[in-house]
């Protein structure tokens, strides 16, 4: 039978279309199915209020990898990326801490909590792009196998050995502890006002299941520190036209390129054929083939559902089944009628233009995860809020606003009811707890979107609703990702592939999994005949 | 003024007394000062109650590393192990129990009775606790290598190691590898679907720690403890007459070889010339010059304590301010008038020989995990875990006859209260612990003679241990093997020449294992060499 494809892509998210359009732009012939009426997965800009468009899941940029940026041309095809000015945390007491992408003024404003911390955040930040520097190779890299005899997997590990060395002896000490440390623990050692310690710890904990408190967070603060703006490390912001756009422009690239596009196409299974992957069939039945298969979606998926068991090995299963996802957050989307107050600094201003934080003290942050450790979701979360209509009019009516709350912790396994049960209280947390803060709040909401974990799983797909496609913990990263062995985008079926945020290296729209996966399929099966 | 000493020893200790021996084994003639009364630190055995003695502090062995205890003839000195058949006794308030025998397969049998397939899952995990343990326990008696130039020697053995490692074949590396920074609540469900049974084992990685079995980096330390036994639960084995007993075995070994030791004697001050030690000033006054310092004492108390920071580099003082050696642990010695009654053992055909093991409170995941929650901010926990043995069952000596000692290890006590201070908040620590006891053996309270409590002021005050943390240290992630206590000062030195650490604040570092102290002598007779 002839095979209309060379290579098949499961799921038009991200990283889907990354690696869709660097396989078509060698010359493959590439379908790339996607199982809803909108393209982009967790990347999806969506008008669920009449007149407001929501970046319903996914809802700020900086991750993305400046490279994949380059080579598929995604400015020409409507990428535009509006900075986002600093963060703002207001604290219970009537104060707040404002830290801006200017330098002197954010060092005016830390001299007003402490002038030891205004010293050490320079240094701090010194120390931050050292050590990004250091890791940012590796994001790049097919990650290495430690025991294998292979002379180029030692050549990669002597790579980073010899990059490590060349490192300054106290960035070598902290990128050690960096590794290893709980996020908290790493910034004590920095500094000393605590509200600063807990808006940057906040950052360690985004979409995993840990707390600031829990080892291995403090690497999280540097996969986030990494965003990457025009090469400045720790710069974030909006993608105009919400996240969505970003995935509409990939798309595009990938369109240009060659590849075809099939929306609302959900595919039911992998067909496989004496151990080798052979094509999709859609869940109307319709069977179309390929030489290869590439699933973006994450492993739980691919591998349990689309492919029957006695195809696998039953190590690479039982992996499979343990590997964790514990989804544990959430998202509030709101269409507002006009700004919120916040009692700190009233009135409109810079300060809404950023990133707002709930994020008033370490302990607040802790017992926030203490609780969703038990199966309840935070009586007082964490938030992380922006107002992208500020600097993206847009999406939203003229004078109106969306309020985007990020919030955490939400586990997807409550201890007591369901989601569905719980979804209202859930949301008026959220605003109860905004509004302790901006008072007006409650009175300025036209519209509102509440997301569970749950409905992150309904609606993208994304496992317990796990927006990196799984724990980002030490044991589930590099090497390790997702299975131990199976770290290279190659799977224990032959011609078949992963290309999500489950492989190296994780989550957050950066690509580089869709990207790097690419190159490999592009190494086992030659370029295409273009 | 008397001719410069080769070593003086700070600190009595067992790690102390273990360097003390290789050293003297060597012909050097080390001092070893110790500012107590008895040798041991935390190693020892007091009478705390007229008539009733049992060990303090630590009351279960690392154990002590069998090359050591053979190397240094302590049987021969006096040591004589006892082992309860039953290792580990755990109740849980269902009214059920595990009660778990030294011999795996008995063991197994007994989990059967709550799951067939947790049974076959203990087997499991006891021959993978073997597998890795014999790689691991290479790695406890190596020094540390330098990561940023490491010497031929460190290469050549940790290539023995690697080796070994390979050894294990594809799969099993991988895991081993996946294993290490994993939470140990995570570790535990991979095998077992009995709450209380994962509980048990998971306490293991937990013990000691600022750790809840919720908490990253846990199972490298229950793997580290299983290099030294890899039984699941680890070890119930006591020397008769406590843990004093080995300590003072050690120290008739040492004192054999040709150390010398003095007990009531201070040391106040390291004193460092020319950027060398140079020996130690007592409390008291009185100076004793030394061609080379060991010190058996935490890094902390060693190097913000003892030696004046203008001998060292600023940002390792930092450094060190920064060592995390906060303790969570304390600990209550109970003389009682007779055995207390375990509701869960009223129809078990065990009876009290179940008693003869360690006593395991903690009887959930969740319950081990929400007594460490409260300690997070500064209160001890109201459900505590509970460690408990009841040494007397096998060694008549510690208590008058028909009567007995209990001893409680408790987890979690914060070092710092929020509110009030340990001298206001030891009583409702004492009674918090025999409450939760008292739970699962009612009569307790009625039985209870005399009680000593000992909170984490109480190990530092009176004990030495800094920050009252057991181990010198917090045995995490950041702060293990080449980072213990800190990077790029792994291995037994300091920045001042000749000044050296033999400590459980050096790696390994983890209980009674004389293993830090041994590696320290051994860099020692290197740099003398």
């Amino acid at each position: 039978m002839p095979k209309k494809y060379d290579v098949i892509v499961i799921g038009g998210g991200h990283n889907g279309l990354v690696n869709a359009a660097y396989l078509a732009r060698a010359g493959k012939k590439v379908l790339v199915l996607e199982r809803r009426y909108v393209l982009g997965g967790a990347a999806v800009t969506e008008e669920i209020v009449p007149g407001f468009k929501f970046s319903v899941f996914s809802y700020v940029v900086s991750l993305l990898r400046p490279e994949i940026i380059r080579d598929l041309d995604l400015p020409r095809h409507g990428l535009e990326i509006l900075p986002l000015d600093g963060t703002m945390t207001p604290m219970p007491n009537g104060d707040y801490l404002w830290r801006v992408n200017d330098h002197a003024k954010t060092r005016r404003e830390l001299d007003r909590h402490s002038k030891l911390d205004a010293e050490a955040y320079d240094e701090f930040a010194q120390s931050m792009v050292a050590m990004c520097r250091f890791v940012k190779p590796i994001l790049g890299m097919i990650p290495p196998d430690p025991t294998s005899l292979d002379p180029r997997d030692w050549k990669k590990l002597a790579f980073l050995g010899k990059r490590f060395q060349s490192l300054a002896a106290e960035d070598k000490y902290n990128l050690v502890q960096l590794m290893t440390m709980s996020a908290a623990d790493f910034l004590d050692q920095w500094f000393e006002t605590d509200v600063l310690k807990a808006t940057m710890s906040a950052s360690g904990i985004i979409g995993t299941f840990l707390g600031v408190r829990s080892t291995g967070t403090a690497y999280v603060l540097l996969h986030h520190y990494m965003g990457e703006i025009d090469g400045a490390f720790r710069s974030w912001g909006f993608s105009r036209g919400g996240t969505g756009a970003i995935s509409s422009a990939i798309g595009a690239a990938a369109r240009e390129a060659g590849a075809e596009i099939r929306m609302e196409a959900p595919v039911a299974r992998i067909m496989v054929k004496n151990g080798s992957a052979q094509g999709v069939a859609l869940e109307t039945g319709e069977e179309i083939h390929a030489d290869a298969v590439s699933s973006s979606v994450d492993p739980n998926l691919t591998f349990l559902k689309f492919i029957e068991s006695r195809e696998l090995p039953g190590y690479f299963l039982e992996e499979v089944r343990r590997y964790k996802y514990r989804g544990s957050s959430g998202k509030v989307n709101l269409a507002l009628d006009e700004l919120p107050n916040f009692k700190c600094l009233p009135g409109p201003g810079r300060h809404l233009r950023g990133a707002i934080s709930i994020s008033p003290s370490t302990e607040y942050m802790e017992r926030a995860y203490d609780q969703a450790k038990y199966g309840e979701y935070s009586r007082r979360p964490y938030i992380d809020m922006v107002i992208p209509s500020l600097t993206d009019p847009s999406v939203a009516p003229p004078g109106k606003h969306v309020l985007s709350c990020f919030v955490q912790y939400a586990p997807y396994k409550l201890s007591s009811g369901t989601w569905d049960e719980q979804r209202e209280a859930f949301g008026d947390t959220v605003i109860e707890t905004i509004a302790e803060y901006a008072p007006n709040l409650k009175d300025i909401i036209i519209g509102k979107q509440v997301i569970t974990p749950l409905d992150i799983e309904r609606q993208t797909g994304l496992t317990e609703g796990n927006i990196f496609q799984g724990e980002l913990s030490l044991e589930q990263l590099f090497f390790l990702r997702p299975v131990a062995g199976w770290a290279r985008y190659r799977t224990p079926i032959r011609k078949l592939y992963m290309c999500g945020s489950a492989t190296h290296p994780g989550g957050g729209v950066m690509g580089a999994p869709g990207r790097l996966a690419a190159l490999e399929i592009l190494r086992d099966t030659g370029k295409g005949k273009r | 003024m008397a001719a410069a000493r080769e070593i003086v020893i700070v600190g009595g200790g067992h790690n102390a007394l273990v360097a003390a021996f290789y050293l003297a084994q060597k012909g050097l003639k080390p001092l070893v000062l110790e500012r107590r009364a008895v040798v041991g630190g935390a190693a020892v055995t007091e009478e705390f109650h007229p008539g009733f003695r049992c060990s303090t502090v630590a009351h279960a062995g690392g154990p002590p590393l069998p090359s050591i205890v053979r190397y240094m003839q302590l049987a021969k000195h006096g040591l004589e192990k006892l082992e309860s058949p039953v290792r580990l006794f755990a109740p849980s308030p269902d009214g059920r129990a595990l009660v778990l025998a030294s011999d795996p397969s008995a063991a197994a049998r007994q989990i059967e009775q709550f799951s067939k397939k947790d049974a076959e899952k203990y087997i499991e995990l006891h021959k993978a606790l073997e597998r890795t343990g014999a790689i691991l326990s290479d790695l406890l008696t190596l020094t540390p290598p330098v990561i940023e130039k490491p010497s031929k020697g460190d290469l050549w053995k940790l290539l023995k190691v690697g080796r070994k490692f390979r050894g294990l074949g594809k799969k099993e590396m991988m895991r081993l590898l996946r294993w290490g920074p994993m939470a140990v609540a995570d570790f535990v469900a991979e095998f077992f679907e009995t709450d209380l049974l994962r509980a048990a084992v998971a306490a293991r990685g937990i013990y000691g720690a600022a750790m809840g079995p919720w908490s990253a980096g846990s199972t490298a330390l229950l793997l580290l403890r299983a290099a030294s036994d890899p039984f699941p639960v680890g070890n119930s084995a006591y020397p008769r007459g406590g843990m004093g007993a080995l300590t003072k075995a050690m120290a008739a070994a040492a004192i054999q070889a040709g150390a010398e030791i003095r007990t009531g004697a201070e040391v106040e001050q390291i004193v460092v010339k020319d950027g060398a030690a140079a020996g130690v000033v007592l409390r008291g006054g009185e100076e004793i010059s030394a061609k080379r310092v060991v010190s058996g004492a935490d890094p902390q108390r060693t190097l913000l304590g003892l030696v004046d920071p203008v001998h060292l580099p600023p940002s390792f003082t930092v450094k060190m301010q920064h060592y995390r050696c906060k303790g969570m642990a304390a600990k209550l010695n109970l003389a009682l008038d007779a055995l207390p009654t375990f509701s869960a053992l009223k129809n078990s055909s065990e009876g009290n020989a179940a008693l003869a093991g360690r006593i395991h409170i903690g009887p959930g995941i969740d319950y081990l995990e929400r007594a460490f929650d409260d300690s997070k901010y500064g209160d001890f926990s109201r459900a505590p875990y509970l460690d408990v043995s009841i040494p007397s069952i096998l060694d008549s000596s510690l208590a008058p006859a028909g009567k007995h000692v209990m001893s409680i290890y408790m987890q979690f006590a914060p070092y710092r209260l929020k509110q009030g201070d340990w001298m206001q908040q030891r009583d409702a620590l004492a009674d918090t612990i025999i409450k939760t006891l008292a739970a699962h053996a009612p009569d307790l309270p009625g039985k209870i003679l005399a009680r000593q409590i000992l909170t984490p002021k109480d190990l530092e005050e009176t004990y030495g241990l800094t920050g009252g943390h057991p181990f010198h240290g917090e045995l995490a992630l950041d702060q293990l093997f080449t980072m213990r206590p800190l990077l790029g000062w792994a291995r037994y030195r300091t920045p001042v020449k000749g000044l050296h650490l033999c400590g459980s604040g050096t790696h390994p570092g983890n209980g009674i294992t004389g293993a830090s102290g041994a590696n320290a002598a051994r860099e020692i007779l290197n740099d003398l060499r």
